[in-house]
């Protein structure tokens, strides 16, 4: 698992740092293309708020739509930082070192993404105000004390929501800490002393490299549960529900995390192609992460394939008139069967058979088809939950609905993909997206042992 | 933490202990051994008393069928698992794990009983009075052999697929052995490891296929297991429509199956004298394991409960009334204080962790947990809804909870008793510990001079 | 006397125990030495002294503030304004678990963070003697010793093989 040729600390400097101190020459012009989208994006959100949801194709009893679905999507792209950074290092995986910090910060910008959605959902964003939640806590009427309602999962939502923003911005910026201290070093004038401010006047003695490698044990272990616990909230704004028969299922819950971890992961993979392709990193994100990626990936679509499984089955299962309406709607009436199929292939099928062959997964063309199709898929699949069910939501058929997006919806859609590669491309040229410290590590733990005439890789372990 | 066991007399030592039969373990056989034929007692007893018509009587008897068969089922899954993952810690555990498969046969005897005890899918009276014509199981409308003949057919896929995978991981340690072993050892080596000579060839071919019939296993016991649970306890209870009950079923079978394998390598290495072969570090990493399995329980347990009590629809209010709150409260209590509450305040000290009998703890709890659980699950099932009133759509009433009687506890220990019977002349038969397999790591891993310190060097074969 | 620091880089890590061992053949007590490098060595790998640390109590303790936190804040602002809602009870235990659960776990984590802050000593506004060539891969031993011996120091750094000797 060891393929790379030995590194020198000049030389990881040298090479990842460069999307800092050497920008490329089309940074600028990447950047000024997807802050324009966004601004655009920008404009749509300005201008339904301004006319209202008719702009949309929103309408009874279809109220969640793009949106929502979107909102889940992000959440769902988040949980590859704790997947990846937390899961592996707690596993001690070495092939976890180029990916957590890339991984991690795709988690907090891809949760800052998602929580715009509620907030332009609400047709009347300044009235959220009224719905945060952090202290000093707010009652919506100071006058006669009414406190928000904390039986609701509309309200476990923001508490998640916020608990794992605010942990994953704090566990990166532990972890920056040496690799702000080598920016300082490197820096002169204004970086040096932001930068200098961020290291905290960080040495590096053994007292301070050892909190550090305990901090993200520790904080992985911490973080860990709250990243399944998010998810799990975010199902539950449809599982509690008993009014919409599709989605009152107990499964919900690992259902979409499994997902989340799936498409999160499938994400990563995908930021960690581009991010070789764009500065050059052949010698930190070698074939061996990626095929590493598809390998953990064939393991997580084979439980979401079985939780979704369950699901469909337990639909069936009461054989009750209303559900199976939108079951009716899902695979037999014509697009939705079709989006249907569509999804399951997209998610399933066709990457896993992508990644069950070894030159597939070796060839970096190939996994990032394979990790787009798995988004478009994951995305279908929050789709296909959230709609149909409503669609169908009475026996009344006089209620049912078909909802078609208009392009308000879709600008805005657009637009949330654009804001969080801007983010991305935006803090590449602030922090390094491979932990500097950790790469550096692997090479002093790189050693060999020799059984006959093979040489063998090997690491030293602590424990 | 760490053992480097010496490979030259790895192998005389391991076979020595194989055939020797210490007093210690000849109490403990004949211990398993009486209460296996108290088990028999017991299940004649009420066979005689209550016969095979009803399936109330049962539900203790179903709930020790269930508890085996989650062991044993899950239990060779670790190895599987582990060895996919190429953890080296694994390796002194795994024929550990893949012993369980021989008690599997035992799965097979139990489960003959329970197919004439499920009641049939479609109702035998005419659906009167908003009965339901077909009761709601996972079969819909009943397809041809529905459900006794698929389950059958599963249970029998799921042993024989782990005695395969024993027989395959077995097969270079009975290679070494079938020219010293004597008596029925030497002839059963000898038919069984065939003309493997640890060619490369041979090694690579056992090397896939373990990883094929792995593969097969994992998927096969899972689906199983969601068969046995809907079928047997789901089904049963009108109104308990639960996606994640299966989940539930499978993640509590691989509690049971990982305690169960912690508890053993404790034994062993404490008393059997394998100190030398099973360090630290196993119950170290399977601490780990065993933690994150017990937070995934209790996490898939709120899932279900905070579903079902949210909606305050009355059909479900029924169901956690029965198996949660009134009937089974206090056996629910037991459950959810064996199943996490202990084990979590066991293992979350690292000290523990660190140690052989913490682990070995906490995999104890987990196996009284799990037998919470069973009992809590399908006595609840069998006695949820008598007569017609399974083709109901909904539990009108909440059950009593049905308490056991002589026979139901003779059935229970002694069906924990053949569990450990069986397991126990396994151990006689095969090397607990699988040599090639621990010799193999030994190549991989050795102590190392760094600078001024001494580490743990760890190969990375691939 | 007071004590003067002084600071030795070294291109190898074996150069660098070299001067660990160097120094404690010295009689400089370990706790007046330390190694600064740009990437986490093995614990002991350059014989240095044992670094003990109380950090898992900050996850405990604000594991408990936030537990009482969420279990106040959820109790109490349902008895404020007790609305049935869905046929639920005033006081209901799944939903406050669920908020209870956050706010612990935030609380853990804040406090860990805090914690790791406090325990790494940082922040140090004054950051003592220190050279930028470490973060190059150099190995810094940064010793503190009495202005007398600063010399004396000096020469055992390089005979230890340091490429630079630093003085404040």
């Amino acid at each position: 698992m060891q393929e790379g040729k030995p590194l020198n600390s000049r030389q990881v400097n040298r090479e990842l740092l460069v999307s800092i101190l050497n920008s490329p020459k089309w940074f600028f012009g990447a950047l000024a293309v997807l802050g324009f989208i966004v601004l655009v994006a920008m404009s749509t959100a300005g201008f339904m708020i301004n006319q209202g949801f008719g702009v949309t194709g929103l309408n009874r009893p279809v109220m969640w739509g793009f949106f929502i679905t979107n909102f889940v999507f992000w959440i769902g792209i988040s949980h590859a930082g704790v997947m990846l950074s937390a899961i592996l290092r707690l596993s001690k995986a070495e092939w976890r070192r180029p990916a957590t910090r890339a991984a991690e910060i795709l988690t907090v910008f891809s949760l800052m993404t998602a929580m715009t959605m509620p907030l332009i959902h609400t047709g009347r964003p300044w009235r959220t105000v009224y719905w945060i939640y952090t202290l000093p806590f707010v009652p919506y009427d100071y006058a006669r004390g009414i406190w928000p309602n904390i039986r609701t999962p509309l309200v476990w939502d923001p508490s998640a929501v916020y608990t794992y923003l605010t942990s994953s911005i704090l566990f990166v910026l532990i972890a920056l800490i040496p690799d702000f201290a080598v920016l300082r070093d490197r820096t002169t004038g204004i970086s040096h002393r932001i930068y200098g401010m961020l290291a905290m006047g960080w040495q590096g003695n053994a007292r301070q490299w050892k909190l550090q490698i305990i901090a993200g044990v520790l904080l992985s272990a911490l973080i860990l549960p709250v990243f399944v616990s998010v998810h799990s909230i975010v199902s539950w704004d449809f599982g509690m529900a008993v009014s919409v028969k599709s989605w009152h299922s107990t499964i919900f819950a690992p259902y979409f995390v499994v997902g989340a971890v799936h498409s999160g992961v499938s994400a990563v993979a995908l930021v960690l192609i581009i991010l070789r392709y764009i500065y050059g990193w052949q010698n930190y994100i070698r074939h061996e992460h990626i095929d590493a990626l598809a390998r953990l990936l064939i393991v997580v679509a084979t439980g979401w394939f079985y939780f979704f499984v369950m699901e469909v089955i337990f639909g069936f299962y009461g054989r009750e008139a209303d559900e199976i309406a939108v079951r009716d709607l899902q695979f037999t009436v014509s697009p939705w069967n079709i989006w249907m199929m569509i999804f399951v292939g997209l998610t399933y099928f066709a990457p896993v058979a992508i990644w069950l062959s070894r030159s597939a997964r070796r060839n970096l063309w190939i996994m990032s088809l394979a990790c787009i199709i798995v988004n478009i898929g994951m995305w279908l699949e929050r789709f296909l939950i959230i709609v149909p069910g409503l669609a169908r939501k009475q026996l009344l058929t006089f209620d049912w609905y078909t909802y078609r997006p208009s392009s308000v919806e879709w600008i805005i859609i657009i637009g949330t993909f654009a804001l969080v590669s801007m983010l991305m491309l935006t803090i590449a040229r602030v922090a390094p997206l491979i932990p500097l410290y950790d790469i550096k590590e692997a090479e002093i733990l790189r050693t060999e042992i020799k059984i006959g005439r093979v040489t063998v890789p090997a690491t030293f372990r602590e424990d | 933490m760490w053992v480097f066991p010496d490979v030259t007399v790895m192998s005389r030592e391991v076979t020595e202990k194989t055939k020797s039969s210490p007093k210690p373990f000849t109490i403990a056989l004949v211990a398993a051994g009486i209460l296996f034929i108290l088990g028999i007692v017991g299940f004649i007893a009420r066979a005689v008393g209550d016969g095979f018509g009803e399936i109330g009587p049962w539900g203790y008897y179903i709930a020790v069928f269930s508890m085996v068969f989650m062991v044993t089922g899950a239990a060779p899954l670790v190895s599987v698992a582990f060895r996919f993952t190429k953890s080296h810690w694994r390796r002194p555990l795994s024929r550990v794990s893949e012993l369980f498969a021989i008690v599997g046969i035992l799965n097979l005897l139990m489960f003959i009983p329970l197919m004439f005890l499920l009641p049939s899918i479609g109702n035998p009276e005419a659906a009167v009075g908003g009965e339901l014509a077909v009761r709601r199981t996972i079969w819909l409308e009943g397809p041809i052999g529905a459900p006794h003949a698929w389950d059958l057919v599963g249970v029998i896929g799921v042993v024989v697929t782990s005695m395969f995978i024993l027989w395959l991981s077995a097969l270079p340690d009975m290679a070494e052995c079938r020219h010293t072993a004597t008596g029925f050892r030497r002839w059963l080596y000898s038919k069984l490891s065939g003309n493997w000579y640890g060619t490369k060839r041979q090694w690579n071919a056992q090397k896939a296929g373990l990883a094929l019939l792995g593969a097969f296993y994992f998927m096969t016991l899972i689906f199983v297991q969601f068969l046995i649970s809907s079928d047997y306890a789901q089904s049963l209870i009108p109104g308990w429509k639960d996606s994640i009950f299966p989940v539930i079923y499978t993640i509590t079978s691989l509690q049971m199956g990982f305690g169960s394998i912690l508890v053993t390598l404790f034994i062993i290495r404490r008393w059997g004298g394998y100190e030398g072969y099973i360090g630290k570090s196993t119950f170290w990493s399977g601490s780990k394991v065993l933690l994150g399995i017990t937070l995934l329980w209790v996490y898939h347990l709120f899932a279900f409960f905070i579903t079902f009590w949210y909606g305050r629809l009355e059909i479900e209010q029924n169901v956690l009334k029965y198996l949660v709150t009134d009937t089974y409260a206090i056996v629910f209590l037991f459950n959810l204080a064996f199943s996490f509450a202990l084990p979590f305040a066991v293992l979350i000290w690292n000290p523990v962790r660190r140690s052989a009998w913490g682990p070995a703890l906490a995999g104890a709890l987990v196996i009284i947990g799990g037998i919470m659980f069973n009992i809590r699950i399908f006595v609840g099932a069998a006695n949820a809804a008598p007569g017609s009133n399974l083709y109901h759509g909904i539990m009108e009433h909440v059950p009593a909870p049905v308490y056991p009687d002589i026979w139901d506890v003779l059935m229970v220990i002694g069906g924990i008793g053949a569990g450990v019977f069986v397991f126990l002349l396994a151990t006689r038969l095969l090397p607990i510990l699988a040599i090639w397999e621990v010799k193999e790591g030994a190549l991989y891993q050795k102590w190392g001079k760094l600078l001024r310190g001494e580490y743990l060097i760890l190969g990375k074969p691939e | 006397m007071a004590k003067e620091p002084i600071l030795g880089l070294f291109e190898t890590a074996d150069n660098a125990a070299d001067a660990g061992d160097a120094l404690k053949a010295a009689g400089v007590p370990q706790a007046d030495y330390d190694f600064l490098t740009d990437t986490p060595y093995p614990e002991g790998a350059f014989g240095e002294r044992h670094e003990s640390h109380r950090l898992y109590i900050f996850p405990f303790v604000g594991a408990l503030i936030g537990l009482t936190v969420g279990i106040m804040l959820t109790s109490m602002t349902q008895l404020a304004y007790p609305l049935v809602q869905g046929g639920k009870p005033i006081l209901s235990m799944p939903p406050m678990a669920v908020v209870t659960y956050e706010s612990t776990m935030l609380t853990a984590i804040v406090f860990t963070i805090i914690g790791i802050i406090f325990e790494s000593r940082l922040p140090s506004f004054k950051q003592g003697l220190y050279d930028t060539r470490i973060t190059e891969g150099y190995i810094g031993v940064l010793v503190n010793v009495d202005e007398g011996q600063l010399t004396q120091t000096q020469t055992l750094l390089t005979q230890a093989g340091a490429i630079d000797v630093v003085r404040k």
